[in-house]
C-alpha cells in the first residue's frame, strides 16, 4: 500500500518531465536530419571502440601509422603489403585504402583514418568539454552578478575574438614551452589563491558560500595556468611533463575556444534572468548558488548542448587545419589532417593519387557534417521557445 | 543621441580593445626567450648571427612592461621588424600582400550575401518544406567541408583532370607568361592597386585581367562554398522572426499580394542581423584565409602568417605578429563600420 503510493506519487512527479522526453524522440525522430546526424556519430564510436579489432597495431604506440617501405608513388587501394614483415605476420594482406606518404615512406591510409577517428574524438570531446567548463562557470558568474565582473570579462572575450582564431592557435602551438613544468612553488600559489578569491567572494563581493567557492576554484585556476606560463627555470621539486604538439594544439584550441562559451552561457543568463520565476525563487528566499544551478542552468541547457555540438566539429576542423599545416600532430600520427597534408604534392596530377585526399577529407567531412546536423537538429527539437510552433 | 555622438562614443570605446589587443600580441611573445625575441630588430639576413648582442642591445633582458611600451612606441612608428621568411620588412609585405588577400576576398563576398539571402528567403518561406530541408542540408555541408579539402579536391578536379582554373604561379593569381610580364622591367608594367584584375586594364593589357580572373575562381568558389551556410542560417531565422510579426499579419490583412509581403514588409526587416553577419564575415575572411592561399599558391596576408608560424630554427615571429595586428585592426574596424552602419538604419539602437 505504502509503495503503491509512493510509486503513483513518483508516477505523478515524473509525469511533464517523461511526455517531453517522448515528444523529444518523437520529434527527433520526425527530422531526418537529426537521424543521419545520429546515425554517423555511432557509426563513428563504434569505429573508434573496434579499432583495435579492425585494425590491429603493429608497432609498439598504436597511435603511430605503420609504414609499407619505401616507394616513389603512393599504392592504389587493395594493393598487397609487401615490405612491412612485422605487420604481414600479425595478418595485414592488403592496403584496403592503399597508402601515402612520400620522404616519411609509405604510410597506410586504412590503419590512419581508423585509429583518427579516436584522435578525432579526443581532440574534439577535450577541448569542447574542458571550453565548457570555464565558459558556463565564467559566463554564469558574469551573467548573474553583472557589474564589474561582467565587464572585465566581455572586454577579455572581446580581445580574444579580435585575433583569427588559426592564426591564435599556431602562435600558441608554435610559442608553448615543450615541456610542461610544475613545481613546490605552482602548488603554494595555487592555495594562496584559492583562499584569497574565495575570501574576496565572501567579504567583499558579499556572494553565497558556494558561489566564492566557485570564485575561488575559477580565479585560483587562472593564476595557476598564468604562473605556469611564466615559470621557465626549474626550482624545488620541478616536475616535467613533455608536451607533444597534440597536447599544445588541445591547449591552444582551448585557450581560443572558450570565450565563445563564456559569452553565449552569458547571454543565456541575462535572457534566464529576466524571466518571473528567478524574481520568485529571489523572493522565496533561495540562495545565490540554488538559483544558478536549479533555476538558470538548467533553463539554459539547451543553447548550451547546441554549441558543444556544433562547436565539436569546428574543433575538430580547425585541429585538423592545424595538423595540414604541419604542427598539430607528431609525423606519422594517426591523424585525419597529417594523412591530407601528406597528399599536397598529387594534387596537381589531377585524379591520379585521387585516393590520398578523397579518402581521409572523407573521413572528416563526415565527422564534421555528423555533428553540425545533430546540433542543428537539436536547434529545433530541444529549444523550447521554438519546438511548439 | 545623434549619429555623431554615438560614433563618438563607439570609437572611444575602441580603445581599451586595442590596448587590450597589444597587451595579449606582446604577452605571447614574452613566452619566448631574450634571445628569439631579438629576430624582432633584425634589419637584414646578414645580422641574424649576432643576436645575442642584439638582444642585450635592444634591452630585452628589462621588465617587461618597459619592453611592453618601447615595442608599443616602435609599432605606432610603422616599424614592425623584419621577416626572415620572406626576407622584407614586415610593413612592405603586408602592404604588397593586402591586394592579393583582398582580389580573392572581395569577389566572394557579394557572392556569399547574395545567394545566402535568397535561398535564406526562399527555406524560411517554404518552410519545412522539400526546398528548407535541401537548402538547409546545402549549408550545413558546405559547412562541415574542411577548407583543405574542399580546395584540394577543386585543384585536382578543375585543374589536374580538366586543366581549367590552374593555381598560382610564383605567389601570383597569374599564369607563367602573365607573371614573367609583371615582373619584367621592360614591359612597362605598372603596379597602380595591386590588384592584377585592375591592373591589366589600367595597363591597357587585357589579357591580364583574364587570367587573374581563371585563377581567381577556385579560390573565390572554396569561399562561398564553406561560408554561404552562415548567412543562409541567419536570414532563414531573422526571416521566420520576421514572418511571424504583428505587421505581416497587418500586411495580409490589407490584401496586399504574398510576393509584396515577403520582399517589402518581411525581407527588409530582416535583413538587419544579415549586416551584421555580413560585416564579421568580410573580416573574418580578409584575415582568415590562410588554407585557401596556401593551396592555390596566392601569396597573400594568410600565407605569410602560415609560413612564418611554420619556420622551423629561428621562429619568424615579427611577419606573424605583424599579421596579427593587422587582424585585429580589420576586425575591430569591421565592428565599428557595422555598428555604425547598424545605428542609421536602425534608430532603436542610437536612441535606446
Amino acid at each position: 500500500m505504502n509503495i503503491r503510493n509512493r510509486l503513483r506519487t513518483f508516477k505523478k512527479e515524473i509525469e511533464p518531465q517523461w511526455k517531453e522526453s517522448k515528444f523529444t524522440l518523437h520529434q527527433i525522430r520526425k527530422s531526418p536530419l537529426s537521424v543521419i546526424g545520429i546515425i554517423i556519430i555511432v557509426a563513428f564510436a563504434i569505429i573508434a571502440i573496434l579499432a583495435p579489432t579492425i585494425a590491429p597495431p603493429v608497432g609498439r604506440d598504436p597511435f603511430m601509422v605503420w609504414k609499407d617501405g619505401y616507394f616513389l608513388t603512393p599504392q592504389p587501394p587493395g594493393s598487397p603489403v609487401t615490405r612491412n614483415t612485422i605487420a604481414i605476420r600479425i595478418g595485414w594482406t592488403t592496403h584496403i585504402f592503399g597508402t601515402t606518404g612520400g620522404e616519411v615512406g609509405q604510410v597506410d591510409i586504412y590503419y590512419g583514418c581508423i585509429w583518427g577517428t579516436i584522435t578525432a574524438f579526443r581532440i574534439g570531446i577535450t577541448v569542447t568539454v574542458i571550453s565548457l567548463i570555464l565558459g558556463v562557470a565564467v559566463g554564469l558568474i558574469a551573467g548573474y552578478y553583472g557589474g564589474a565582473v561582467d565587464e572585465l570579462m566581455m572586454r577579455f572575450t572581446d580581445i580574444i575574438f579580435a585575433f583569427p582564431g588559426l592564426i591564435l592557435a599556431m602562435a600558441l602551438v608554435m610559442t608553448m614551452p615543450p615541456t610542461l613544468a610544475i613545481d613546490a612553488f605552482f602548488w603554494i600559489i595555487l592555495a594562496i589563491a584559492f583562499i584569497a578569491f574565495t575570501i574576496i567572494g565572501g567579504r567583499i563581493l558579499k556572494v553565497s558560500s558556494g558561489i566564492s567557492l566557485l570564485l575561488g576554484v575559477a580565479g585560483s585556476a587562472i593564476i595557476g595556468v598564468i604562473y605556469i606560463y611564466a615559470l621557465n627555470s626549474p626550482s624545488l621539486w620541478t616536475q616535467i611533463f613533455p608536451l607533444n604538439n597534440l597536447d599544445k594544439s588541445l591547449i591552444a584550441l582551448t585557450i581560443v575556444g572558450w570565450p565563445g562559451d563564456a559569452r553565449l552561457i552569458r547571454s543565456e543568463v541575462l535572457r534566464v534572468k529576466q524571466e518571473d520565476y528567478i524574481e520568485a525563487a529571489k523572493v522565496s528566499g533561495c540562495s545565490d548558488l540554488r538559483i544558478i544551478l536549479r533555476h538558470i542552468l538548467p533553463n539554459a541547457m539547451y543553447p548550451i548542448l547546441i554549441t558543444a555540438s556544433l562547436g565539436l566539429g569546428g574543433i575538430v576542423l580547425t585541429a585538423a587545419a592545424l595538423s595540414f599545416l604541419g604542427i598539430g600532430s607528431p609525423l606519422g600520427y594517426a591523424d585525419w589532417g597529417q594523412m591530407i597534408s601528406f597528399a599536397r604534392s598529387y594534387v596537381n596530377i589531377g585524379m591520379t593519387y585521387w585516393w590520398t585526399f578523397f579518402i581521409p577529407g572523407i573521413f572528416i567531412f563526415l565527422f564534421v557534417l555528423g555533428w553540425n546536423l545533430l546540433g542543428d537538429a537539436f536547434r529545433d527539437v530541444l529549444d523550447p521557445t521554438l519546438r511548439r510552433r | 543621441m545623434g549619429l555623431g555622438t554615438f560614433i563618438i562614443r563607439r570609437v572611444l570605446l575602441l580603445i581599451p580593445t586595442l590596448i587590450g589587443v597589444t597587451i595579449l600580441i606582446f604577452a605571447v611573445t614574452m613566452l619566448l626567450s631574450p634571445i628569439q625575441r631579438a629576430a624582432l630588430y633584425v634589419r637584414s639576413p646578414q645580422q641574424i648571427r649576432e643576436l645575442p648582442n642584439i638582444a642585450a642591445q635592444y634591452g630585452l633582458y628589462d621588465p617587461a612592461y618597459v619592453q611592453y611600451f618601447r615595442w608599443l612606441q616602435q609599432v605606432l612608428s610603422g616599424n614592425l621588424g623584419f621577416s626572415i621568411t620572406t626576407n622584407d620588412l614586415v610593413l612592405n609585405q603586408l602592404l604588397i600582400r593586402f591586394p592579393r588577400t583582398a582580389e580573392i576576398v572581395l569577389p566572394s563576398i557579394p557572392l556569399i550575401i547574395i545567394i545566402g539571402i535568397y535561398l535564406g528567403v526562399k527555406s524560411a518561406v517554404h518552410r519545412d518544406h522539400i526546398i528548407d530541408h535541401s537548402t538547409r542540408f546545402l549549408a550545413i555541408f558546405g559547412w562541415s567541408l574542411p577548407t583543405f579539402w574542399l580546395a584540394i579536391m577543386l585543384l585536382a578536379i578543375f585543374y589536374g583532370y580538366l586543366g581549367w582554373f590552374p593555381p598560382g604561379t610564383s605567389g601570383r593569381p597569374l599564369g607563367g607568361a602573365a607573371v614573367e610580364f609583371v615582373t619584367s622591367s621592360g614591359s612597362g608594367w605598372h603596379t597602380y592597386t595591386g590588384f592584377y584584375t585592375i591592373d591589366g586594364l589600367l595597363n591597357g593589357q587585357p589579357w591580364i585581367t583574364l587570367d587573374a580572373i581563371k585563377h581567381l575562381v577556385l579560390p573565390t568558389m572554396t569561399l562561398v562554398i564553406i561560408n554561404i551556410a552562415l548567412i543562409i542560417r541567419i536570414m532563414r531565422s531573422s526571416m521566420l522572426e520576421a514572418l511571424g510579426k504583428n505587421y505581416i499579419i497587418t500586411a495580409k490583412a490589407k490584401g496586399l499580394r504574398n510576393k509584396e509581403v515577403i520582399n517589402t514588409h518581411a525581407r527588409r526587416n530582416a535583413l538587419i542581423p544579415v549586416i551584421t553577419m555580413s560585416g564579421l564575415l568580410t573580416a573574418g575572411l580578409l584575415t582568415g584565409v590562410i588554407i585557401t592561399e596556401t593551396i592555390f599558391s596566392i601569396d597573400g596576408l594568410g600565407r605569410m602568417a602560415a609560413n612564418a608560424a611554420l619556420s622551423r630554427g629561428v621562429p619568424d615571429i615579427p611577419a606573424v605578429l605583424g599579421f596579427a595586428l593587422f587582424a585585429c585592426i580589420v576586425y575591430v574596424g569591421a565592428n565599428l563600420v557595422v555598428d555604425i552602419l547598424y545605428a542609421y538604419i536602425d534608430p532603436r539602437i542610437r536612441l535606446g
